[in-house]
């Protein structure tokens, strides 16, 4: 009965351990899974087998993978596209902030991983712990997660094209400045939309996105009003991820002082 | 990708278990006496690793040698960790490995000698002589524990157990039954080199990656 | 029995699917679990006992698979040393471990 029982935990540890995401669950698990295991051999009556897996299975085996993955986990990006800033051209992802990125991971020894998603994903995602770090045009909020110092300062605007209800992007700044009755919508293109078809009256967006739609020509004749100025576009930490914020301070401090970083601003946002 | 894997899991898995569900229900019981009583031991797994199957064991030390060999040398061109973070003071980790590192090292030492008798030997003996290093490293900082060693002198050491080891090996094979006491020279030879080799991959990993 | 397949089976399962180097070698990791076990479950067939003279009565677990699965844990334990230390080397000199990429780059 305890082989049974000492089995189906062994089992169960080392499926726990096989399907996470992070690496480091990965290898608690299964060092976990080879304390069970050894505990198995020794109701095997094999005690020099139990003995020697409890040892290094559990023990060495586990410092040594902790010590490998130190800074070889993947940095995990959520991101919602933003032109100049964060963009995908084709198969390449481009734009300012990728370019600190790219500098981040380079310093860090680890590799990015960028996953698209909606504003409204990103608070959540860093949360979870499913990512480390936003971008893309994020304008924290104050309750998401450590802000780095801000990159580009930038203000919210309301867009008036005509009468009617005023909309904003969930999650976005611009949600917390809505009117009564005003409606949210999952990104700035379906946003544009609305506008542009007349469904809604107006959109409280940031002034990136305003000059996006401007510069593509599908937007005119609207009038702007400020709503909030003194904004900026920020990268995010996800929260509790201290180091990690710690260390994105010192490559932006770097770029700050060498020059590069006005030399990428004026490149990308010129 | 997926398919392919499921495939091959399920062929595995099918034939395993076709294959041992159709072993012979009784297998013959091993005769301990003539197993184990051959080498004067009474730890018949010690007779089979240290008697029987002895060279197999001598070249796997040789494999653990020349694994370390090759961390050591592949590790070397990455450079070594910059400003390693200092150890955070845990006073009851300290202690703790102060207090347990006498009654592991000794018992691993027991293990080895008398791994021959009872359940132990010299891989036991070792991977656990190697987590107490490892305890020690974590509570003392693995850099602080490295400076109180001399890496040429280890080296050495280690090349010289496994040199030794092929010797005590050959006594063996010589000498053959009934001499206990190369048995004993055995275990420890293997469980010095094991041990070695633990200190060398975790002094190694620690140097290039920075302490943990 | 069962379970030393199905550990296996998971571990080999793994090995393919994942494209991390470092899942790979945890499946790895689980799967020479698994062939372990497979072994040592083979020798308790013999009988309930310790292999020790003199610990347990006769009929005795046959010492030879756990004489060999003594030796493959400690040799485990240095190649996977061996196996990290390549992958720490990819991660420094590429900055990647998922071997799809890799393998993109080596074209």
């Amino acid at each position: 009965m305890p082989l049974i029982l000492a089995s189906c935990l062994t089992l169960a540890l080392a499926a726990f351990a096989l399907t996470r995401r992070r690496l480091l669950w990965g290898v608690v698990g299964v060092g976990a899974h080879s304390l069970a295991l050894a505990g198995v051999f020794f109701l095997l009556s094999a005690p020099d087998v139990a003995l020697t897996e409890a040892a290094i299975g559990f023990g060495l085996v586990t410092f040594v993978y902790l010590l490998a993955i130190r800074r070889t986990g993947k940095l995990v990006v959520v991101a919602t596209p933003a032109y100049p800033l964060l963009y995908q051209q084709g198969e390449r992802i481009q734009g300012l902030e990728w370019e600190i990125l790219t500098r981040l991971g380079r310093h860090l020894h680890r590799d990015l991983e960028l996953i698209w998603t909606s504003r409204a994903e990103i608070a959540p995602l860093l949360r979870s712990g499913e990512a480390q770090l936003a971008a893309g045009g994020v304008i924290p909020r104050p309750d998401e997660g450590l802000p780095t110092r801000p990159l580009v300062p930038t203000r919210l605007v309301l867009v008036k094209a005509g009468p009617g209800r005023v909309g904003a992007i969930r999650g976005d700044r611009g949600e917390d400045h809505l009117p009564a009755g005003g409606q949210l919508f999952p990104g700035p293109e379906e946003l544009l939309q609305a506008l542009a078809q007349g469904r809604i009256g107006g959109a409280i967006v940031d002034l990136l996105r305003l000059r996006n739609w401007h510069l593509a020509g599908r937007l005119s004749g609207a009038e702007v009003t400020p709503v909030q100025e003194d904004l900026s576009f920020h990268l995010v930490v996800a929260p509790g991820e201290e180091e990690l914020a710690h260390a994105l301070e010192e490559v932006l401090g770097e770029m700050e002082k060498s020059g590069e970083l006005a030399e990428l601003i004026r490149r990308y946002l010129a | 990708m997926r398919w392919l894997a499921g495939a091959a899991t399920l062929s595995l898995v099918g034939l395993l278990l076709f294959s041992s569900l159709n072993l012979s229900p009784s297998l013959q019981a091993p005769e301990l006496e003539t197993m184990a009583g051959m080498y004067g031991v009474r730890n018949a797994v010690a007779a089979v690793v240290l008697g029987a199957r002895l060279w197999d064991t001598l070249f796997e030390v040789l494999v653990f040698a020349m694994a370390m060999v090759g961390v050591r040398i592949a590790l070397r061109p990455l450079g070594r960790a910059q400003g390693a973070p200092p150890v955070p003071e845990s006073h009851l980790l300290s202690q703790a490995a102060r207090l347990l590192w006498g009654p592991i090292a000794v018992f691993a030492l027991y293990l080895a000698a008398s791994g021959h008798l009872g359940p132990g030997g010299g891989f036991p003996a070792g991977a656990i002589l190697g987590s107490g290093l490892l305890l020690l490293a974590l509570a003392q900082g693995t850099e602080s524990l490295a400076q109180r060693v001399h890496e040429g002198a280890l080296e050495r050491l280690e090349y010289a157990a496994v040199a030794l080891l092929l010797c005590t090996g050959t006594a063996i094979a010589w000498a053959g039954t009934k001499s206990p006491s190369w048995f004993v020279a055995a275990n420890l030879l293997v469980g010095l080199e094991v041990a070695i080799g633990a200190w060398v991959v975790l002094h190694r990993f620690v140097a290039h990656r920075g302490e943990l | 029995m069962v379970l030393a397949v199905l550990l296996a089976g998971l571990g080999l399962f793994t090995l393919i699917v994942r494209r991390e180097l470092i899942f790979k070698l945890l499946a790895l990791n689980v799967a020479s679990g698994g062939a372990s076990l497979f072994l040592v479950a083979m020798a308790r067939r013999a009988g309930p006992g310790v292999p020790i003279l003199g610990l347990e009565p006769p009929p005795a677990a046959d010492p030879l698979p756990q004489a060999l699965v003594l030796t493959a844990i400690v040799i485990h334990f240095a190649t996977l040393a061996l196996a990290l230390v390549y992958v720490i080397f990819l991660t420094e000199h590429r900055h990647s471990q998922d071997v799809r990429r890799l393998e993109k780059e080596e074209e």
